[in-house]
C-alpha cells in the first residue's frame, strides 16, 4: 500500500512540477514585483540604514544628510542612479531633478551636510522630502497597487485620491470588465444555437460545420483582426453595403469605435464558446429527450427543463473561457479601437515596453486578475440560483 | 531512464547552442523606412567596406524601453542607436548609453548642441501642418487657424503623446513660440493646453507611427494633419500635392549613441565618426533631404539650394523642442495626457 502511494506520488510529480513552474512561480513573481521596493536599499545602502533609525518627527540627523550627499555622487559617477531616480520620480514629480542635481553637486558639498544640502536645494530642508525617501526603504511598498487604483501615497504613507485629471485606471478596469461581460454574453447567446445545430446534424454535415468553426479558430488573432480592419474601414465593404442599402448617406466611422472592438473580439472568441457547448450537447442522451416528450412535455418544456440543464455546464464553461480571454485582450482594441476603447492589457504593455516600470505593470496585472476572479466567483454563485429560479416550475 | 537522459542531453545541447549568439555583427539601429534604406547604401555599408567590420542594421520605433531592458538584463544586442534628445540625456544619466569617445569622434565638426556627453548629432527632424490641396484648396497656416473649425472644417490629426501636442495647443491658445515652455511649466499653462485640446477633441484623431499622418491625409480621414516634414516633403517630391506650412514647424535633433555594455563599443565609436563625416553625408543628401547636424554639410550652399524642401532652410521659422523641459516634465505630462485621452 505504501509502495503504491509512493508510485502515485512519483507519477503525479511531473504534473505538480509543471503546475508550479507554469502557474505558481509566475504568479508569485508578479505579486512580488507589484510590491517590491528595492531601489533605495540597492543604490544608497547607508542612507537606507540611516533612515531606518529615523523616527520621522523632526529632520533626520547629520548621518543621513552625509550619507545622501556621499552616496548620490558615487551612484551618479558609477551611473547606477537611474532605477532610484525613476522610482522616486514615479512617487512624486520633480524628485528625479532633485536627486540628479544633488548628485552632480555632491563633490562640492562640505560638512555639515545638514546645512550644505538645504543650501543647495531647499527641498532637503523639508520633512516631506525625507519622508518620501523613507517610504521607499522597502522591502515592500503599496505605491504601485495604490496607483493602479487611482490612489496616491502622501509623504509618510497616508492614502489619498489622485487628482481628477490624473485618474485613469478605475475607468480602465470598469471598461475592461464591461467589454468582457458584453462579449461573453453575446458569445454564449450566439454559440448555443450554433452548437445545438452542430450537435443535431448528421455526422457528415456536422464535420463540415465543425471545420467552419475550427478553421478561423486555428488562424492567427492578428490576421482575423486585420481582416475586420479591412471590412470596417471607411471605404470598406460594410460601409459600401450600408450606403447601398440607403441606411446611411455617407460612410460611417466604424474603425476606432467600441462597436468595432466588440464585433472583432466576438468573432475571435466565438469558437471558445461553441466548442465546449457542442461537446456537452453531443453527450446528451437523445433517449432522455424522447422520454420527456413521450411523457407529455411540450417542446418548450423539454428544451428548458431537460435539454438546457444538461447542456448548461458546457455553455457555462465556454462563457468562463471567453470571459477570461476577453479580460486580457490587447491586439484587437489596439488596432480597431479609439483612445477610449483601450483595455487594461494595453497599459500593462505600455508600462513594460515603454516606461520600463515593471512594478506598475505587475500591479495592474494582479488587480486585473483579482477583479476577474471576483467576477467569476460572483457568476458561479449567481448563475445556478438564477437558473433554478427560471427552470423550476 | 535512458530516453530521459538522452532527452536531457539533447535539451542541454540545444540550450548551449542557443545561449551565446556568438560573433554578432556590429548592429546599428535607426528609425526605418526609406531613409534607413538610403543610410544603408551611403553610410552603413561604405563604413563596413572601409573598415572591414561587418555591419547589420535594424529599425525601431524610437521607444527606448527595450534598450533600457537589454542593459538591465546585461544582454546587449544593439550597438549604435539613433535616439531622441530627451531619451538620450536621461539614458546617459541613468547609464543606458556609453559616453562618446571624443578622441575617436571629432567634436568640432558638429553644429552647436550636436556633440553631447553620450551622443553625436545625427539628423534633425521636425513636424508641421500639412494637407492635400486636391481635397482642400486652403488650409490653416498657424495653430490658431488649425483650431478654427469654422473657417477650415474637417478632422485634424495630432501626435498621440504629450510632447509636441501640448506645445501646439498652447500656441493655438495665443502663446508666442518663445514663451511656450515657460508657460507650459506652470499648472495654469498646462490647464490651458488641455482646455484647448478639449475644445478640438471632437475633430481630433491621433497618430503614433510616422507614416500614419500621410495615410490619414491621403485617405481623406482627416483634412489637416501635423506630421513629420521628412516624410511629407519626400511625398511632395514624388508628386503629392501637399501644402506644407513651415510657419508651424517644431524641430529637434536625433543623436547617434552607443548602448552601454556593447561588446562592439570601440568599433561603434569608429562607425559614428564615419557616418557623421561630410563625405558620406553629402552622398545621402543626394537621395533624401536630411537635415544634417554636421556643420560642413548643413551649411553647404549647394546642398541647401538643391533641396528647397530641406528643413535646414526653414528652422528659423520653427520652435526648437526643449530637451530640458521634457526630461523634467515628461513623465508627469505624458501620464496626464494618457489619462486625458482615455476620458
Amino acid at each position: 500500500m505504501r509502495g503504491q502511494n509512493a508510485l502515485a506520488a512519483v507519477l503525479v510529480a511531473p504534473l505538480l512540477l509543471l503546475l508550479a513552474a507554469a502557474f505558481l512561480v509566475p504568479l508569485g513573481t508578479t505579486l512580488l514585483t507589484a510590491v517590491a521596493d528595492r531601489e533605495l536599499a540597492d543604490t544608497l545602502p547607508r542612507t537606507h540604514h540611516a533612515l531606518a533609525a529615523w523616527d520621522g518627527e523632526a529632520l533626520p540627523g547629520e548621518e543621513a544628510f552625509a550619507a545622501v550627499a556621499d552616496e548620490l555622487g558615487v551612484a551618479l559617477e558609477e551611473r547606477r542612479l537611474g532605477p532610484l531616480a525613476q522610482r522616486m520620480n514615479f512617487a512624486a514629480g520633480g524628485q528625479r531633478a532633485l536627486l540628479l542635481r544633488t548628485a552632480r553637486a555632491a563633490d562640492g558639498l562640505t560638512a555639515p551636510y545638514a546645512v550644505s544640502l538645504p543650501a543647495l536645494d531647499p527641498r532637503w530642508g523639508e520633512r516631506d522630502t525625507w519622508l518620501r525617501l523613507r517610504d521607499a526603504t522597502g522591502p515592500v511598498t503599496p505605491l504601485y497597487l495604490l496607483r493602479a487604483l487611482d490612489l496616491d501615497q502622501a509623504p509618510g504613507g497616508a492614502v489619498t485620491r489622485m487628482g481628477e485629471e490624473d485618474r485613469l485606471f478605475l475607468t480602465l478596469f470598469l471598461r475592461t470588465l464591461g467589454v468582457a461581460v458584453i462579449v461573453t454574453l453575446l458569445a454564449t447567446l450566439l454559440a448555443a444555437p450554433v452548437a445545438f445545430l452542430l450537435a443535431s446534424l448528421p455526422p457528415r454535415w456536422a464535420g463540415l460545420g465543425l471545420l467552419a468553426v475550427l478553421v478561423p479558430f486555428w488562424s492567427s488573432i492578428l490576421v482575423r483582426t486585420t481582416a475586420w480592419f479591412v471590412l470596417l474601414q471607411r471605404e470598406g465593404p460594410v460601409n459600401a453595403t450600408l450606403v447601398a442599402l440607403g441606411l446611411t448617406e455617407a460612410p460611417v466611422q466604424l474603425i476606432g469605435t467600441r462597436i468595432a472592438v466588440i464585433v472583432a473580439m466576438l468573432h475571435v472568441l466565438l469558437p471558445f464558446a461553441i466548442l465546449p457547448a457542442y461537446a456537452a450537447m453531443k453527450g446528451i442522451d437523445r433517449a432522455l429527450i424522447r422520454a420527456a416528450a413521450s411523457l407529455g412535455g411540450s417542446p418548450v418544456q423539454v428544451a428548458l427543463r431537460v435539454y438546457l440543464p444538461l447542456a448548461f455546464p458546457g455553455i457555462a464553461a465556454g462563457g468562463f473561457i471567453v470571459f477570461l480571454l476577453a479580460v486580457g485582450f490587447y491586439i484587437t482594441p489596439a488596432l480597431l479601437g479609439g483612445p477610449r476603447d483601450q483595455l487594461v492589457a494595453s497599459f500593462i504593455a505600455l508600462f513594460i515596453n515603454r516606461e520600463v516600470n515593471w512594478g506598475m505593470a505587475a500591479a495592474l496585472s494582479v488587480l486585473l486578475m483579482g477583479f476577474a476572479a471576483c467576477a467569476i466567483a460572483a457568476a458561479r454563485l449567481l448563475l445556478p440560483a438564477a437558473l433554478k429560479g427560471r427552470l423550476s416550475p | 531512464m535512458i530516453p530521459t537522459r538522452a532527452l536531457c542531453a539533447i535539451g542541454l545541447a540545444a540550450m548551449l547552442a542557443a545561449a551565446p549568439a556568438g560573433a554578432r555583427d556590429l548592429t546599428i539601429v535607426a528609425g526605418g523606412g526609406p531613409l534607413q534604406d538610403h543610410m544603408r547604401s551611403t553610410l552603413f555599408q561604405p563604413f563596413a567596406r572601409a573598415s572591414g567590420i561587418a555591419v547589420a542594421d535594424t529599425s525601431y520605433d524610437y521607444n527606448v524601453g527595450p534598450i533600457r531592458a537589454m542593459v538591465q538584463a546585461r544582454n546587449v544586442t544593439w550597438d549604435v542607436v539613433m535616439v531622441e534628445a530627451p531619451d538620450l540625456v536621461q539614458g546617459c544619466e541613468d547609464g543606458v548609453f556609453e559616453r562618446i569617445d571624443w578622441s575617436v569622434v571629432r567634436r568640432d565638426k558638429f553644429l552647436p548642441g550636436g556633440a553631447i556627453t553620450c551622443g553625436a548629432g545625427a539628423i534633425g527632424w521636425g513636424v508641421a501642418v500639412f494637407y492635400d490641396t486636391r481635397r482642400n484648396a486652403n488650409g490653416p497656416t498657424t495653430y490658431a487657424e488649425f483650431w478654427d473649425t469654422r473657417t477650415f472644417p474637417g478632422k485634424r490629426a495630432l501626435r498621440r503623446g504629450a510632447r509636441i501636442t501640448l506645445e501646439v495647443a498652447l500656441m493655438a491658445d495665443g502663446v508666442a513660440p518663445g514663451d511656450v515652455y515657460r508657460v507650459l511649466a506652470t499648472p495654469e499653462g498646462q490647464a490651458r493646453a488641455f482646455a484647448r485640446l478639449d475644445a478640438l477633441r471632437p475633430e481630433l484623431m491621433f497618430w503614433s507611427g510616422g507614416q500614419q499622418p500621410i495615410e490619414l491625409v491621403n485617405a481623406g480621414e482627416v483634412a489637416y494633419a501635423v506630421g513629420f516634414v521628412g516624410r511629407t516633403t519626400n511625398a511632395m517630391r514624388s508628386g503629392a500635392a501637399y501644402a506644407l506650412k513651415w510657419e508651424t514647424l517644431l524641430y529637434a535633433y536625433d543623436y547617434w549613441a552607443v548602448v552601454r555594455g556593447s561588446p562592439h563599443a570601440p568599433a561603434a565609436m569608429r562607425m559614428i565618426e564615419f557616418i557623421t563625416d561630410p563625405a558620406p553625408l553629402l552622398e545621402l543628401t543626394r537621395l533624401w533631404p536630411i537635415n544634417p547636424v554636421t556643420a560642413a554639410v548643413a551649411n553647404d550652399v549647394e546642398v541647401r539650394a538643391r533641396n528647397p524642401l530641406m528643413m535646414t532652410n526653414h528652422v528659423e521659422k520653427g520652435l526648437n523642442i526643449s530637451t530640458e523641459f521634457w526630461i523634467e516634465h515628461g513623465p508627469e505630462l505624458e501620464r496626464r495626457f494618457a489619462a486625458w485621452l482615455n476620458r
